[in-house]
Parts: structure tokens; sequence; C-alpha cells
């Protein structure tokens, strides 16, 4: 019988894999390519696929680099879903100033939350994040007069200019490569960081934290690094959803967004940045085309959760790679 | 002012008898947490579970009270095939084993919706008897809960402390390695603390049912509610997890006197960070 009493408990692959790397570069084209090809439906499933995979890789910073499993991202979602809509109808900035609120709420969010848990072990964590969850989800159902509630609020995008060219968002295709910039930057920016030396102190805390800190390594200050740096993102993902759809509600915070970017990450391979992405894309074509025939297709999604977990708890591009 | 006087007691005694059926619920958890080392998502749709069994059984039947009985059956036969088939690959792995049972969460919901259908439905209130305390008019059912509650707890109390099969299960909790060492049969215990556990949340359904509503969804409320519980008791504190249950939700009944339904939940949870800001092992654990 095995019994694991090690914290660890999926230990991505070790050694530096590039098909991570192969596979984003390959992603990244596709959908380059199909921004020029796809109709109108399966563009706006693109579009959320796109976004989905920045919070995928923001929690996977999270989870993967530095063992951290939160169930709080929701509250950076949807934090920053409000900074936009906030930027826009109540400081009355444009679009692109308004990101940058929404970068900045996901910031202090993440810092005030992570000062207080990140110092917690590891199920005290979880269960603190989860906490941060439910309080702000009830808070912003119950502020109706600052959020709008369950109905939300909507707001109209006024036409981002570069100085040199002009475009609006309510253009889908414009809409498609604006998020396509954003999630190559995103996994540019991400990339250099886990190949820099922070993201190499990053993996040695996941790997054994005592150890790190032998080693001298502020583990605190690294981990509440590497959760903010999380935060961050997943708000500017949930600012980019809040600016497809033009609108924003109380559900931004809703438990969902706390446990998909889980079972992205642990589908796709933890630890990988770009093997989230095929959690991504299997979870939302499924949901997009299977849910048409079948209204209870959550019931194959379990299935194919438990199956993936089964074969591998790498997840598939660990799988992929060779380890188990 | 004996008005308000009267409105606190009867939010006290609402939110006491809430709390028991919590403590059964999360007490559950504690032990497959404990026991296992699976954090259990499915928690709270075993709790759904159970109460639309006493719904199917109430309306088939006419009879609430045969669905204490039923339930219970039920839930054995579904769970110990559960816990050996699907879920003993996750044992000991937190987070694995957290997304596997999303992943059950989201097939029993599914099924609770396909027979059961996405509407809330109430039962009936099997006891329309309603007693009077201090000027208030208290539904009896609701007292019946708690006694019934209280009955369940005192078994778990007995079985847990009072029979060498508890004894097993506490050495398991301990030390899962030493007790398979010194001879326990570690594989049935898993199976017994499963199935116990499914069964605690089910009765805590069941109860539940004529008070709340039925819906597919209702356990999502309740299943971070008791992690919370578990976790402010004391992770393998079973006494913690029991006297975090009765005093958290005393104090939210009383609360939602002066604040909304929506805020007191949420003051209840301000309240836990700054106690796991405090004590990070939780309140009951030396």
């Amino acid at each position: 019988m095995d019994v694991a009493k090690t914290s660890m408990d999926v230990s991505p692959p070790r050694e530096k894999i590039s098909l991570p790397s192969y596979f984003a570069i390959f992603f990244l084209s596709a959908f380059f390519i199909l921004g020029f090809l796809l109709p109108k439906g399966a563009m706006s499933l693109a579009i959320q696929i796109m976004i989905f995979s920045i919070l995928a890789m923001a929690y996977d910073v999270s989870l993967g680099f530095t063992n951290q499993c939160s169930l709080g991202h929701s509250v950076f979602f949807g934090g920053g879903a409000y900074g936009i809509v906030f930027g826009i109808l109540y400081l009355k900035i444009g679009v692109l100033p308004s990101l940058i609120c929404s970068l900045l709420f996901g910031f202090v969010l993440a810092l005030v939350t992570g000062v207080i848990s990140v110092r917690l072990s590891e199920a005290y964590f979880v269960i603190m994040t989860a906490i941060f969850f439910a309080i702000f989800h009830l808070l912003a159902m119950d502020m109706t007069w600052l959020t709008g509630g369950d109905d939300g609020l909507t707001m109209s995008l006024a036409p981002i200019s570069l100085g040199f060219a002009k475009f609006s968002l309510y253009d889908q295709r414009t809409n498609y490569f604006f998020v396509f910039v954003f999630l190559g930057l995103s996994y540019w920016v991400l990339n250099r960081m886990a190949q820099a030396p922070l993201g190499k102190v990053f993996i040695s805390i996941r790997e054994n934290e005592k150890r790190a800190c032998f080693l001298g390594y502020n583990i605190f200050g690294y981990k509440l690094a590497a959760f903010v740096v999380s935060g961050v993102f997943s708000a500017l993902s949930g600012g980019l959803y809040a600016l497809t759809l033009r609108y924003s509600s109380a559900d931004f915070f809703s438990f969902t967004w706390s446990i998909l970017p889980v079972v992205w990450c642990l589908i796709g391979g933890l630890g990988t940045l770009a093997g989230s992405w095929i959690g991504v894309v299997l979870m939302s074509v499924f949901q997009y085309y299977v849910s048409a025939w079948w209204t209870y297709y959550l019931i194959i999604f379990g299935v194919i959760i438990l199956v993936i977990l089964r074969v591998s708890r790498k997840g598939i591009i660990g799988y992929l790679a060779g380890g188990r | 002012m004996p008005e308000t006087a009267s409105t606190v007691l009867f939010l006290l005694i609402n939110g006491l008898i809430w709390g028991l059926i919590v403590a059964l619920i999360a007490l559950g958890l504690s032990l497959i947490f404990g026991v296992m080392g699976i954090v259990n998502m499915a928690h709270g749709d075993i709790y759904m579970a159970g109460a639309v069994i006493a719904f199917y059984v109430t309306s088939l039947t006419g009879d609430f009270w045969l669905s204490l009985l039923a339930v219970p059956v039920i839930v054995i036969i579904l769970a110990a095939p559960l816990e050996r088939f699907i879920l003993r690959p996750y044992e000991g792995y937190h987070s694995t084993s957290m997304i596997a049972t999303v992943g059950i969460s989201f097939i029993i919901q599914q099924i609770a919706l396909g027979t059961y259908g996405g509407i809330p439905k109430k039962i009936m209130n099997p006891w329309p008897v309603s007693f009077n305390l201090l000027g208030v008019d208290y539904p009896g059912y609701r007292l019946l809960v708690g006694a019934i509650s209280l009955l369940i707890l005192s078994a778990l109390w007995l079985l847990l402390y009072k029979t060498s099969y508890g004894i097993k299960v506490r050495a398991s909790m301990q030390d899962r390695d030493m007790a398979n060492a010194m001879g326990i049969n570690v594989n049935q215990i898993l199976v017994t603390t499963f199935v116990l556990g499914g069964v605690l949340a089910a009765m805590g359904g069941t109860l539940a049912a004529p008070i709340n509503q039925v819906f597919y969804l209702m356990g999502n409320d309740i299943v971070l509610l008791c992690f919370i519980v578990v976790i402010v008791g004391g992770l393998g504190s079973l006494k913690g997890t029991f006297i975090a249950a009765l005093s958290l939700c005393a104090l939210e009944g009383v609360m939602a006197s002066f604040l909304s339904p929506i805020q007191a939940r949420a003051a209840i949870f301000v309240i836990m960070v700054v106690v796991l800001m405090r004590r990070p092992q939780g309140l009951f654990k030396e």
C-alpha cells in the first residue's frame, strides 16, 4: 500500500522539457492563423479559450510553480472584471487605462489576501483562500449599489486610439486579436519569469521548501511574489473577459472561477504554463459542442477528469513528456 | 425589550439546531479527511443526495420517517463501491483527490438534475406541532431534528470512543502505516469510514430537507461551511469540529437579528479569518 506522507501531492516533470514551449509556439501560431479563418460562432469560442488560457497560466504560477493550491482566484478574476467596469463607468477613463485599473485591483487584492494566507500551511492555506472567495462573493452579491449584484453592470466601449490607428472592440476580429496580443504578452512575460532566477527559486520552493529555506531564500517573500503575479494575471484575464462581454456581475466572483483553473491545470499538466492550455481547450470545446446535444454533459466531464487523473497525475503534457 | 430578546432567542435556537446538522456533516468530512486523506468536495452532494432520496421516499410512500431508514441503506450501497473502485488511487494526495471529488460532484449533481429536476421543491413538515418557548411559537419539527442529531452524534461518539472499531479508526487517523503494521485491516477501515462519513452527510440532508428547500445545488453552500468548521475546530479534532459547528452557527443566527443574512454570513467568515490568523492550527488543537 502506498501512502504518501509528503506534502508534495503532484510533482510535475523534473527535467526542463521543451515540449511545453513547442506546444506554446504551435498553439499561438495556430490561433494567429485561425483569427483570419474562423466564422463568427467559433470565433467567440476561440476568444473565450484565449482569455481562459491567461487565467490558467496565471493559476499555474501559483499551483504549478510554488505548490500553493488556492481556491481564491475568483476574487482576482472578479476583481479584474470590476476594475474594467468601474474604470469605464465610474471613472470614465478609456479602455486601456481601465485595463491598468483592473491590474491594479488584482495587485491590491492579491497582496492583501496573500499577506494573510501565504504564511499558512497547505490545508489551512486552501481553506483561507476559500474563505476569501466566500467573503468577496457574498459582498459582491450584497452591495448591489456598487456591483449591480446578480444583474450586473453593462458598459459601452469607446474606440481605442493608439495614436496611429483607431479601432473598436465591437468588431469581433479586432477583439480577437486584441485578446491574442495579451495572451502572447502574458505567455512571454511568464515564460521569461520561469526561465529567470526568480522562476528557479519558485521551483526550488515547490520541490523542497525546507531546503530552499536553509539556502537562505525568504520563502514567505517568494511565495507571496508568486501569489501576487498569479493574482495580477488572473485580473488581466477577468478584465479581458468583462471587455469581451461588455458586462460584469457578481457571478464573476462565483466558485466556478476558483475551481475551473485547478481543473484546467491538472488536466493539462502542472508547472508547464502552456500545458494548462490543453485543459482549457478540451473543456471549452467540450462544453461548447457537447452541451448542445446533451444537457447533462458535465457527467461526461466528471468521468473524463477521473480517467485523466487515473492515467497520469501529471496531466496530459506530463504524460506525453514521459513522466507518469 | 422582551420582544427583541425573544427574537434573539428564536434565532439562537435556530442557529444551534442548524449547528447540530452542520456538525453531523462536518464530522463526516473530518473523518474522511483524517482517515483517508481525501479532500472530499463531493461531500455536499452526498448531503444533497440524502435530501433528494428523502423527497422521493416521502412522495412515494407518503411517510417522511421511512426515509430515515431508507437513506442510510441506499447511501451504504452507493458509497462503498465508490470508495473501493474510484477513490482508492487518490487517497493521501490532497489536491489530486480534491479534483477527483470535484469530478464526482459534477456527476452526482447532473444525475440529480436529470432525474429530480432543477426546480427547488419542499417536503411537507412531517410533524406540524409548535411549542411555546418564552412567548415564541417554535416549530416542533426543528426541536425534534435537534434531538435526532444529538442522538446520532452520541451514537457516533460511542462508536468512536467505546468500541474496538473506534480504536482502529482513531489509530488509522493517527498513523496509517503503523496501524497497518499492527495488523489492523486498514482497507476495511477505509471503506467503512467513507461509508460512515457519507451516511452522516446524507442523514444531515434528510433531516434538513423539510426545513430547507430540496435543490440539486444545495450542497454547494454547505460544503464550504463544513470545511471551514473542520479547519477552525482543528484538523482531526472531532471535539473541536463539534464545538466549532455549534458556536459558529449560533453566532451567525444571533448576528442575523441585526444584519442581513448575507452580511451575517460574511461577518462569520471575517471572524474566521481573524481566528485563523491568531491560531493557525485551529481553536481546539494543542
